[in-house]
């Protein structure tokens, strides 16, 4: 095929795209002779452009669909339903050709009027019989047509379902197909072109100087410096040009919900905010199936059959609106309904049904955990399996779809107001901020979307925290028991042991549902890495999902987190999570509170509830007043009474007259289980720690001062409590 | 062991008949590939280790912007293993479009030979031979025997299956040492 075919062939494809969104859009607004316009000229470019190339067949479509569109401008006819109905025909015809030219180079002419019945019925159209007084047979060619199309594109399985169905389905599979044309063509501004130049050029320059001057010479720390920036220029730019509006991606949806709400039997609208929000083109790629099935999720399942809506009080027509928005680093995108929202009550049961979970567990659950049983695999609660969805690959194929770009789903719904899915995915793809870990003298990368923090485990401690059932290792992390993964033994790794007498290191991870430690030699330093990918013998492995180049030019290959776990048994299933979860508050009811420990004598660690301390504050000397030998400060306009259990403020003031500077630290607390408003500062030599703790039997250690002891980190300390009455007195004297 | 500059001279008789090769050192043997099929011959690389690699994967290398898998001769032929890494080089498969690079003891030089003094391979070559293999040239310091880049592909080297079992058993003997 020559270039000017293919030109051809993704110039009307861009057309076509933006006839389908002005014709959905025409059905709303009948009026706009702007709509009309645009896609009386993407008819018009394709025609025109195609009697040049030599394709007949095409030609004589779009010419018949041009005639129509010129009635339609010159007002002779009304926008109606069939008539875009007809109009969409016409278009899947032109991209069904489209496809064909692309595949073989050909328009597929046998006979010579293939599409014959489409242009007698746009001509039907565009006769002086209104729409509504078309013959039962006429219809039935309709149909027929949209049988033919679906044949030519190649859909191989004979659709015999009503009309409207056998034309959503050819839609489907040519819009599928026409989406494949759009994959391996850019369109860059040449602005952005030029400044790629342009940094490449000086990226050029600077080599070369480069490799005259030496590593010693006076002005390497500079040359250095400037190919710092040009890269990360260049990156940038290289980066802006691979964004892609997300509109790009929201374009044809309005097609599919008109057709899909027409097959259901639904009255639907689609608005969208945040179009303009750029994504890399792989990333919107790869999410573009996720997103068409929740959409197609929320028409079939979300938004309820006209009349159940107004009998519920709700406007007939339903809404689907799709966001996009920039979320600390991240893109998110949601997909909003305002029908039924999920029954919980259904999904528990059939959950329950399908062995997910056992009784007992769901009758426990809370909503949030029940919601997130829809992302199991094998899920569905479609009453009956339509040809639009429940046929049980559903959102646990979107959620894996969304995590392997190294996203994530998150799903929020309330009864009769609608359901929102939530997909986040990250900016790009190709470079990805990762913790560089050492094991064995091997680097290995682990992508930061999967860290969930950092354990240092002391050797001293080790025997203590690391705790074994049978030859499995599990770690206490705050009261819950976590699978320890031995990356060195996972991987087999050979070669010398580094010297673990300091510790060891372990990587909370969390992949595919499932949270683990992964033990590591050492941990070196965040770095964002450009992933490589493997040879498919290495691929094969299943436990690196690329590599990299490190800033010291060392490889490290990116570990496959959830592949990983995998491999080391650790279970992906939601269950034990939500156990977990369960498990959580009961534990903190037990414990008590959290406390915050503070050195307020020397060697005594005292605590306060968490829930107290409002604020830490950094005061100043100078601002601590003092009004009958009792030191105030003036705090948000108030004076604060201090306490200085401690004899804190003495120690500073010494340390002050000996020249240095110095700073108190001051919690501000107020009592609310008491109910007044009154803070009281508490003056502490510094803070250690938060950390939750079991109060010890009262009798232990109570003097009646409102002072009891408790085990916060197995290390006896003081709590104050109850100061309300205490503090009140005390006010009342400085009053 | 090395092939001697003079021998070129009396080995071209005809200019069609002539094919350059690239010499190449494995042990105490000699190899030749084509050097037309050598895109490029990288320096002596130590290459990282890929973990649960097959055992004939030397490991990986930084080569223009892309990751390098390497299959190391050595190992192919059942050698014991060097330290220190070898010599890199760099072939294609045109088939698969797979790059690879092939780890060697050293590189001798290019060397014309007669497409007339290839042997093709002896019938008693055992099986992985049979593979790797591609008929030997009669030099005169010996044998240089040809290999195929084709076959050396690391996933054609998976796909014979000829080469999966590890000889060495690293894997299991680091389990041991814990």
């Amino acid at each position: 095929m020559d270039d000017l075919t293919k030109e051809f062939i993704a110039e009307s494809q861009e057309g076509l795209d933006r006839m389908e969104q002005c014709l959905t859009e025409l059905e709303a607004r009948p009026g706009d002779a702007e709509l009309l316009g645009e896609i009386f000229r993407a008819v018009h470019t394709i025609k025109g452009t195609t009697g040049f190339l030599g394709f007949d067949r095409l030609e004589k479509l779009a010419h018949a669909g041009e005639h129509l569109l010129g009635s339609l401008r010159d007002g002779r006819l009304a926008v109606t339903s069939d008539l875009i109905s007809g109009l969409l025909r016409l278009m899947d015809g032109l991209r069904a050709i489209l496809v064909l030219i692309e595949e073989t180079g050909g328009e597929g002419t046998r006979s010579g009027d293939e599409d014959g019945e489409l242009i007698a019925e746009l001509a039907l159209l565009n006769g002086a019989m209104p729409p509504e007084e078309i013959e039962p047979e006429l219809l039935h060619a309709v149909v027929d047509t949209g049988e033919m199309v679906a044949e030519h594109t190649g859909v191989s399985e004979a659709s015999k379902m009503p009309g409207a169905l056998s034309a959503a389905n050819s839609t489907a599979a040519s819009t599928e197909r026409a989406g494949g044309g759009n994959d391996k063509t850019l369109r860059i501004d040449v602005d952005v072109l030029n400044r790629m130049m342009n940094l490449v050029g000086e990226l050029v320059l600077t080599r070369n100087q480069m490799l005259q001057s030496d590593r010693s010479a006076a002005n390497f720390p500079e040359l250095a410096r400037r190919l710092d920036t040009v890269t990360a220029d260049l990156r940038e730019t290289v980066m802006q040009a691979r964004m892609q509006p997300v509109g790009n991606l929201f374009g044809k949806f309005p097609r599919m919900v008109r057709d899909l709400a027409r097959t259901c039997g639904r009255n639907v609208r689609i608005e969208f905010t945040g179009q303009e929000t750029g994504l890399d083109k792989s990333l919107l790629e790869a999410i573009k199936d996720p997103l068409t099935h929740a959409v197609r999720n929320a028409v079939d399942h979300g938004i309820e059959a006209p009349s159940v809506r107004v009998l519920a009080g709700k406007p007939a027509e339903g809404c689907v609106r799709l966001r996009a928005f920039h979320q600390s680093g991240s893109v998110v995108i949601e997909v909003a309904d305002d029908g039924a929202g999920i029954p919980m009550e259904r999904v528990l049961e059939k959950a329950i049904e399908r062995n997910l979970v056992t009784a007992e567990q769901g009758a426990e659950m809370s909503e949030r955990e029940v919601l997130q049983l829809i992302f199991l695999p094998g899920f569905s609660t479609a009453a009956a399996v339509t040809t639009v969805s429940g046929r049980g690959v559903g959102m646990d194929v979107v959620r894996a779809n969304v995590e392997k770009v190294g996203g994530s789903v998150e799903v929020e719904s309330r009864r009769g107001q609608g359901t929102t899915l939530r997909l986040r995915v990250p900016l790009t793809l190709a470079i990805v901020p990762s913790l560089i870990v050492r094991c064995r003298g091997q680097y290995f990368a682990l992508p930061q979307s999967a860290l969930v923090e950092l354990v240092d485990i002391p050797n001293q401690e080790f025997a203590q925290l690391v705790q074994r059932i049978g030859s499995a290792e599990l770690y206490r992390l705050r009261e819950h028991l976590l699978p320890m993964i031995w990356l060195d033994r996972l991987l087999g790794l050979g070669g010398e042991s580094l010297e673990t007498s300091l510790g060891h290191y372990m990587a909370v991870l969390e992949a595919e549902g499932c949270r683990y430690g992964l033990v590591v030699d050492e941990l070196m330093s965040p770095e964002e890495i450009v992933v490589k990918p493997l040879s498919p013998v290495l691929r094969e492995i299943g436990l690196f999902s690329g590599a990299t180049v490190l800033g010291n030019g060392t490889l490290a290959l990116i570990l496959d987190v959830g592949a990983a776990a995998a491999r080391a048994g650790v279970k992906p299933i939601e269950e034990e999570d939500t156990q977990l979860e369960t498990r959580e508050p009961a534990i903190q009811e037990q414990v008590g509170e959290s406390f915050l420990i503070f050195e307020d004598r020397d060697r005594e660690r005292t605590a306060l509830p968490l829930d107290m301390v409002e604020r830490i504050e950094s005061v100043s000397l100078d601002r601590i007043e003092y009004a009958g030998g009792r030191p105030m400060l003036q705090y948000r306009g108030e004076p604060l009474p201090l306490r200085d259990e401690g004899d804190v403020l003495p120690l500073l003031e010494t340390e002050r007259q000996a020249g240095k500077e110095t700073l108190a630290t001051v919690l501000i607390c107020g009592d609310r289980s008491s109910g007044l408003p009154r803070h009281v500062g508490v003056v502490v030599r510094r803070v250690l720690d938060v950390s939750p703790g079991t109060l010890l039997d009262q009798n232990a250690a109570s003097d009646g001062t409102g002072m009891e002891l408790a085990l916060v980190k197995d290390r006896l300390t003081i709590v104050h409590r109850e100061f309300g009455a205490k503090t009140r007195a005390m006010w009342q004297e400085v009053a | 062991m090395r092939i001697s500059g003079r021998g070129k001279s009396e080995e071209i008789q005809e200019e069609d008949d002539a094919v350059s090769l690239c010499s190449l050192y494995a042990g105490s043997e000699t190899f030749g590939i084509d050097t037309r099929k050598i895109r490029e011959v990288l320096g002596q690389r130590e290459p990282q280790r890929v973990p649960m690699s097959p055992p004939f994967v030397a490991g990986v290398v930084p080569y223009r912007g892309e990751v390098l898998t390497t299959v190391n001769l050595r190992a192919l032929l059942e050698m014991e293993e060097q330290s220190g890494g070898g010599y890199v080089l760099v072939m294609e498969d045109e088939v698969a479009a797979e790059r690879f690079g092939l780890v060697v003891d050293a590189v001798g030089g290019v060397v014309t030979v007669s497409a007339r003094s290839l042997e093709a391979n002896p019938c008693t070559l055992e099986a992985r031979g049979r593979w790797l293999f591609d008929g030997a040239y009669k030099m005169e310091a010996g044998l240089m025997v040809r290999l195929d880049p084709q076959r050396l592909c690391p996933s054609r080297l998976s796909e014979t299956g000829l080469f999966r079992k590890s000889t060495n058993g690293d894997a299991d003997a680091s389990l041991d040492r814990r």
